[in-house]
């Protein structure tokens, strides 16, 4: 088996920075990007001229704009030797950190930012093509919602579904955003298994709770050699061990199971790889879009069984201190998702958990971390783009 | 659900590659593009194979039956649909090996359930678009399979 490329841990994060998440804030993208350079700046003594690489998740805000990372790199000052846009939606974050890595590894710059910034609650530009005019639009699916209705339905006819386990979930993620003062704040109160179960439907059997809230926001880090972040003195250091990446898994099959996501294949990888079973994992960051997609991942990346998924929720201790913390900061669904950059919320917390900065929701000792990404809603599927990630501290 | 400021439900503009299904659909003739290279149906209509990636596919009309997959009851009508609310959508396999995502018409939804047998429906949205929908084949006997 060949080696991870990112397993000599000479690749490193040094630097988290996040905005608070809003609601039609009216800010840009770019004003996003702003403030949450500013973060990097500060923590890693570092400015606009040592930054020689920049990689960004494609806004939902700004998606017309064909020339987003020059347009937005000139906004910041930033002179770079290289630049690349992702956008496979949120897996664009561990994606990113992946492509950043490749950059510095190869030589192509030094120093990188990596960048998630949208607001899509204030500014909405997208436009997909494809199936969608002609044979998805006019059928009146409920966009995203309306597809995992459809995945879930099916899921609970293979396996049955039990959604107090799913409640559990939304309850677990929902204590996380009360102790985490970037959570949209209109999120930040208690919630029940009752609550989750009693929210209105929005496509059967997915519930107003099941879901993320398109918010503002944006997140990002900065990495480099872990022999020159050893130079300028930056000892928090966090490192990705593995990573692996799938997008439209199964495609040519046209009648596939759809309960089987690329996540089958990219959660074991990335464990093989880091020489871990999933026992091994101190905590999971799980893309959260819906509950539902947790759920299928803690199945698809071995923590439970085929068809448990919703069992294991129910009966383990999710918060910071259980047996498989999740989320804890609030995923997405508890904290607002600020567009295409929601990949970030996920990856940033498993970050800031490592570097031990988790204050009142601090996972003890945590050594590692398990992130994982989904972009994109296909035709009749789960999920388009499927990665993950294990980083340690 | 009524909503003041309503769109209405939007109509496909076909392009070249799906311009016949849509000729097929307004002569109530559900179409596929056929694979005569994997002698297999593809589903949605586009200009190559997804299994060869040649452009050689050929339209074929089809029974226009096959069995509910899954299905979800849409609560928050999309632009177009909010008289409809709450309403079925299905995602059908069809007996030529596609799945379809359609509406269910003709049917309470209490008594949709997965693996019944479903037909193709047509709703006329316009003088170019006759849409396809799905009901319920009461002629047939449902047996879901595994």
């Amino acid at each position: 088996m060949a080696k991870s490329f990112l397993a000599d841990k000479d690749i490193c994060i040094v630097a988290y920075g996040e905005t608070k998440i809003e609601r039609r804030g009216g800010r840009s993208a770019y004003e996003i990007a702003a403030e949450v350079a500013e973060q990097l700046y500060k923590k890693t003594k570092l400015g606009p001229s040592d930054i020689d690489g920049v990689t960004f998740t494609v806004p939902i805000s700004e998606c017309s704009n064909p020339f987003w990372s020059g347009y937005a790199t000139e906004y910041l000052g930033i002179s770079a030797k290289w630049l690349q846009t992702s956008d496979i939606g949120g897996a664009s974050a561990i994606g990113n950190v992946t492509r950043a890595a490749m950059a510095i590894k190869s030589g192509l710059c030094e120093t990188a930012m990596i960048l998630g910034v949208d607001a899509p609650s204030t500014q909405w530009r997208a436009y997909y093509g494809s199936y969608r005019n002609e044979f998805w639009d006019p059928v009146g699916v409920q966009g995203p919602p309306g597809a995992f209705g459809l995945l879930m339905n099916r899921y609970e006819h293979q396996y049955g579904l039990d959604f107090r386990g799913l409640g559990a979930l939304a309850v677990a993620q929902r204590n996380g955003a009360i102790k985490n003062p970037n959570a949209y704040e209109k999120l930040r109160h208690k919630i029940t298994i009752d609550d989750y179960i009693n929210s209105r439907q929005v496509s059967s059997p997915l519930r107003l709770l099941d879901s993320v809230m398109w918010a503002d926001g944006g997140n990002g880090l900065v990495m480099m050699k872990t022999s020159r972040a050893r130079k300028l003195g930056l000892t928090n250091r966090i490192y990705p061990i593995s990573y692996a990446e799938i997008s439209n898994f199964d495609c040519a099959n046209q009648t596939p199971d759809i309960t089987a996501t690329g996540h089958s294949v990219v959660g074991p990888k990335v464990l093989r790889d880091a020489k871990m079973k999933a026992k091994d994992i101190d905590m999971f960051h799980p893309y959260d879009d819906f509950l539902f997609a947790v759920m299928l991942k803690t199945e698809q990346c071995g923590f439970a069984k085929k068809g448990q998924g919703s069992q294991f929720l129910r009966d383990t201790d999710l918060g910071p201190k259980g047996d498989l913390p999740i989320n804890t900061g609030g995923g997405q669904i508890s904290c607002g998702q600020p567009g295409l950059a929601g990949g970030g919320i996920n990856l940033v917390e498993a970050v800031r958990q490592l570097m031990g900065e988790g204050k009142g929701r601090q996972v003890p000792n945590a050594r590692n971390a398990m992130v994982t990404g989904i972009g994109v809603i296909p035709y009749g599927r789960n999920w388009g783009s499927a990665n993950a990630m294990v980083l340690v501290n | 659900m009524a909503q003041t400021d309503t769109k209405p439900r939007p109509l496909p503009k076909p392009t070249p590659a799906t311009q016949a299904f849509w000729d097929g659909a307004k002569k109530g003739k559900l179409m596929l593009q056929w694979d005569p290279t994997a002698k297999k149906y593809q589903f949605w209509p586009r200009a190559n194979s997804v299994r060869t990636g040649k452009r050689n596919l050929q339209w074929k009309p089809t029974s226009g039956k096959g069995e509910l997959y899954s299905f979800t009851v849409t609560h928050v009508p999309t632009p177009g649909f909010e008289a409809r609310a709450p309403y079925v959508i299905g995602m059908i396999e069809l007996d030529e090996g596609v799945r379809i995502i359609a509406n269910l018409v003709n049917i309470e939804i209490d008594e949709v359930e997965i693996g019944m047998r479903m037909k193709v429906a047509w709703e006329k949205l316009s003088d170019d678009i006759t849409y396809f929908a799905f009901e319920p084949d009461k002629r047939a006997k449902s047996k879901p399979k595994k």
